[in-house]
């Protein structure tokens, strides 16, 4: 698992992909910065990270894409599959590399909150918590996608099919004011990654949610490795 | 040793393979020989654990590959058809990324991988981008990742297909090489490679075994020929020729005035007997022989034969 997870992580700089991530994410963020701190001349780092969590939506396709699909058009998944080693090591190996880029970026953000460190106040617990939310969601996201890029043959079916999925979960938040019953509505509101995050937002430490964020992950990794196992054996 | 126990691959309603039967002793070379199709690829795939088998057993020093993976798959290093490189990488980055999927030590990975491509004649493109590599670089590269590990079987599958003549003999004579340490089952769609390389080989068509027999014996069995140009006309000839004892059937070729080519089927028995015998009538005739030449009957008159039969 360790060497899949290095050469994913390498493979993200051997390719432009992980400056792509990396590049957009700051770039993005440094203009949401702009808008809700500087120019309000506000401390408000939740509100900040709860706007950076939007960039996921965009984002975390751009991390999956290439991680199972390209294998599948390439077919190195041969040499995988043959080595002693066990899909669910080679699933979480990948997934752990789209996960590591990720927290390297979100570290890269601490240079927002040393700014604001400097001209105003902050209250770690409450931002520790705010970004243990933000992480999470990241996370959740990162565990759709790649089952998505499992699904797919190529990187941009991959990448357009985990866009898609990712604008429809944040549309669930829309579908939820549109719908009138309530049974429907509270199921919308289970599935919604955003809802989840509001309490961390809000400096609450949920666990209810870090255990819902846990799970999604978990699930979609476990559906992920039974569906690449599954074409194994149909032999597709 | 790997052994194949009653293996079937189907695709929905189509048996790619079906109900194949072999078993590779150690330290052999073994062709798998087909035409396009006849199921060489999926049996590759089966016995490298790469596909799980419809039904049926593979069996890698007694070990079952379907409950014993790690350990069957430790033992073995395949080529696939299509080299499973990445292309963003290293040739010497990509061999000790897979010598860590291998599982070698740590410490040993830096002289593993000098080491193999030193074997495979890589070590001057060893920090070139694979990508960037010619197809024949490329399948090498494909073969030093078969190695990667040390595994005492290599399963390849077409290794010299698309390569240009010389990068064709290159591959052989390190197949060859290779096979010396190493039991090394390839695939391959032409008959000269698997004559020229192989100890023992499979024949497939449609997803079954047709034959599996060692290469001496398949083309030895088929009797001895030899072929001679002899100055001396064919009506004196040829019944001076049928009085041999050793000669069972006179063909001829192609015939002058004073000189006549035939093709003669000697019993396998007394074929070392047979050239003397012919030597020492030819010089009571007194006619000069121009040219004799072992005809031993070639892998591809069997194959022909086996598969026509087949589709009859």
């Amino acid at each position: 698992m360790r060497a899949i997870w290095k050469r994913e992580l390498q493979a993200y700089f051997f390719t432009p992909v992980g400056y792509v991530f990396m590049g957009v994410f700051l770039l993005l963020s440094s203009a949401m910065f702009y808008t809700t701190i500087m120019q309000n001349r506000s401390s408000d780092l939740p509100t900040f990270i709860g706007l950076m969590s939007y960039l996921w939506m965009l984002l975390c396709p751009v991390l999956t894409m290439r991680l199972l699909a390209e294998e599948r058009s390439r077919r190195t998944d041969q040499l995988l599959l043959t080595s002693p080693v066990s899909l669910p090591a080679v699933v979480l190996g990948k997934y752990l590399a789209a996960v590591t880029l990720m927290l390297v970026t979100v570290l890269l953000t601490g240079l927002f909150v040393l700014i604001v460190a400097i001209y105003g106040a902050v209250y770690p617990a409450e931002l520790l918590v705010s970004y243990l939310g933000f992480v999470l969601q990241g996370c959740a996201f990162i565990a759709l996608d790649l089952f998505l890029s499992g699904c797919a043959g190529n990187q941009v079916t991959a990448a357009v099919m985990a866009f898609g999925a990712n604008l429809l979960l944040w549309m669930l938040d829309l579908l939820e004011n549109a719908v009138s019953i309530a049974f429907v509505k509270e199921i919308i509101s289970f599935l919604s990654l955003y809802t989840r995050s509001e309490p961390f937002l809000m400096g609450q430490l949920s666990f209810a949610g870090v255990g819902y964020f846990l799970s999604f992950a978990a699930a979609f990794i476990a559906l992920t490795i039974h569906m690449l196992d599954s074409r194994r054996y149909r032999g597709a | 040793m790997i052994e194949l126990k009653q293996v079937t691959k189907r695709y929905g309603e189509v048996a790619a393979v079906d109900g194949l039967s072999f078993t590779a002793p150690a330290g052999q070379i073994i062709g798998l020989l087909g035409q396009n199709g006849a199921g060489k690829t999926t049996t590759l795939n089966i016995l490298t654990g790469y596909l799980p088998p419809t039904s049926g057993q593979v069996l890698v020093d007694g070990l079952d590959m379907l409950t014993n993976a790690r350990e069957c798959k430790r033992r073995i290093g395949y080529l696939p058809e299509r080299p499973p490189l990445y292309d963003e990488m290293t040739v010497r980055s990509y061999l000790r990324f897979v010598c860590e999927l291998k599982e070698v030590a740590h410490r040993a990975i830096g002289d593993h991988v000098a080491q193999i491509m030193t074997t495979c004649g890589l070590t001057e493109v060893a920090g070139r981008l694979i990508g960037h590599l010619s197809k024949g670089y490329r399948q090498r590269v494909g073969v030093a990742q078969a190695l990667c590990g040390d595994p005492p079987v290599l399963v390849l599958d077409e290794p010299t297909v698309g390569l240009d003549p010389r990068q064709v003999v290159e591959i052989r004579s390190l197949i060859r090489e290779l096979g010396k340490t190493h039991t090394v089952i390839f695939s391959s769609h032409m008959l000269p490679e698997i004559q020229q390389l192989c100890q023992r080989v499979i024949i497939l068509h449609q997803g079954k075994l047709v034959q599996q027999a060692d290469m001496a014996a398949l083309t030895g069995a088929e009797g001895t020929h030899l072929r001679a140009i002899i100055a001396l006309g064919q009506k004196a000839l040829l019944p001076a020729l049928q009085s041999l004892p050793c000669v069972q059937r006179v063909r001829v070729l192609h015939a002058r005035r004073e000189e006549t080519e035939v093709l003669l089927e000697c019993d396998p028995a007394a074929s070392p007997d047979a050239e003397t015998q012919l030597f020492s009538l030819l010089c009571g005739l007194n006619a000069p022989l121009r040219l004799l030449t072992p005809e031993r009957s070639t892998l591809e008159e069997v194959f022909l034969r086996i598969t026509a039969n087949d589709s009859e």
